[in-house]
């Protein structure tokens, strides 16, 4: 469930530690500049700078231990959390969303077909991008031409058993790091 | 009833932090510093959810969930495994493999830890162990349920299903949970055999007031006089 640690995890990791300590910087000055004015620190940036940071070490974490995180994107949140949470019990490092966010570095995306109607262009292209795992009720051609459209990699027709979800993302891993 | 979680963390301000919001979610949480102090707030009474944190001066959280089981199959409530720095995977399947329910990497989200946490309290309210409801009598484990005097004759998952209804008497429980806690598939395409399913118990019943449908979302379970 990992990958390589070789010269691009490296540049990776110098990278992701560099803007780590930036954000960091960023959140002490302006705390030093409000104590210095006595003014209230700015609280919704700093939270923002924080949130920033905290994603930042997931970075650094996913860079320095090899840890390729997933996301399972599902119409149905709850459904989406279900299967996350079932990955977690794997080993792997899920999420779940009823809708595309900011993916994370390497992140393995597993997409249910049904959200795609309501993709925008950009986030079609960040999809796309991620070459997802596609999830779906139906086998028919136009389903598959879509999901083709949409770079996936992988065409999983429900129902699917977690172990052969795990399969197709360690192929997906694999895929990524050869 | 208000869920009772315990909270485990031997940094006693993100311990109180966690349980803040935990508090502001509505729960009752208690806080313990230290795994010994964790087993010693459980022999006194188990929680509902324990929250517990990888790594502690004096056990780390496998020792404690060892300890938890203390022989047994399973540990009789969830706990969620907080960790500070995200483990190897194979660390991770360790902690699943001892009894975790989940893990939540520290300064996840709150909604999203909220979430986990309901997720998980959902789980072990289908746990096993007889439930009467009224008239109805249903153990899933010996695999038997009556109507009063009267046996249903119910194949292995109408009756999980219907011990699962009956454990949340009077709330929806949505087609997915379901899925999830009956057919053990986070995906749908059962959803035909749980419609069979319902068929069957209703038809067992004969009674047709027990199960509600909620169009669209699950179904219900109504007691009935």
């Amino acid at each position: 469930m990992g990958s390589g640690t070789g010269s691009s995890s490296r540049t990776e990791l110098a990278a992701a530690l560099h803007r780590l300590r930036s954000t960091l910087a960023r959140v002490r000055a302006e705390l030093e500049l409000a104590e210095a004015d006595g003014d209230s620190p700015p609280v919704g940036r700093l939270r923002a700078d924080l949130s920033e940071a905290l994603e930042l070490l997931g970075a650094v974490e996913a860079a320095a231990f090899g840890i390729v995180p997933v996301l399972v994107l599902d119409d149905d949140e709850r459904l989406a959390e279900l299967t996350a949470r079932g990955l977690r019990r794997l080993g792997y490092e899920a999420e779940s969303a009823g809708r595309i966010r900011a993916l994370r570095p390497h992140e393995v995306v597993v997409f249910d077909l049904g959200l795609s109607a309501s993709l925008d262009s950009a986030q079609r292209a960040t999809l796309k991008a991620a070459r997802p795992i596609v999830v779906t009720g139906a086998a028919d051609p136009r389903s598959r031409a879509i999901a083709a459209d949409l770079g996936a990699v992988d065409y999983l027709i429900k129902p699917v058993e977690l172990t052969d979800l795990a399969a197709a993302i360690n192929r997906r891993m694999a895929d990524q790091s050869g | 009833m208000t869920a009772k979680l315990l909270v485990v963390d031997d940094e006693p301000r993100t311990a109180e932090l966690t349980a803040e919001i935990l508090r502001r979610a509505g729960y009752s949480v208690d806080v313990a510093k230290s795994g010994t102090e964790a087993l010693e707030r459980v022999r006194m009474g188990s929680p509902d959810l324990m929250l517990l944190d990888y790594d502690m001066p004096d056990m780390e959280a496998p020792e404690v969930l060892d300890s938890l089981r203390s022989g047994g199959e399973r540990i009789p409530f969830p706990v969620i495994i907080l960790t500070g720095a995200r483990h190897s995977p194979g660390d991770q399947v360790v902690g699943i493999e001892r009894g975790a329910s989940d893990f939540i990497v520290k300064g996840t989200d709150r909604q999203v830890m909220l979430a986990r946490v309901r997720g998980a309290l959902r789980e072990r309210a289908s746990g096993p162990g007889p439930v009467v409801r009224g008239r109805l009598h249903v153990d899933a484990f010996r695999g038997e349920a009556r109507l009063g005097d009267r046996q249903l004759k119910l194949e292995r998952r109408p009756l999980l299903m219907l011990q699962l209804l009956a454990n949340h008497s009077g709330e929806v429980v949505t087609r997915s949970e379901l899925l999830e806690l009956v057919w053990g598939s986070s995906y749908t395409g059962f959803e035909h055999s749980m419609e069979q399913a319902v068929h069957q118990i209703r038809r067992e019943l004969r009674e047709p007031g027990w199960i509600e449908t909620v169009r669209g979302i699950g179904y219900r379970f109504v007691i009935q006089n």
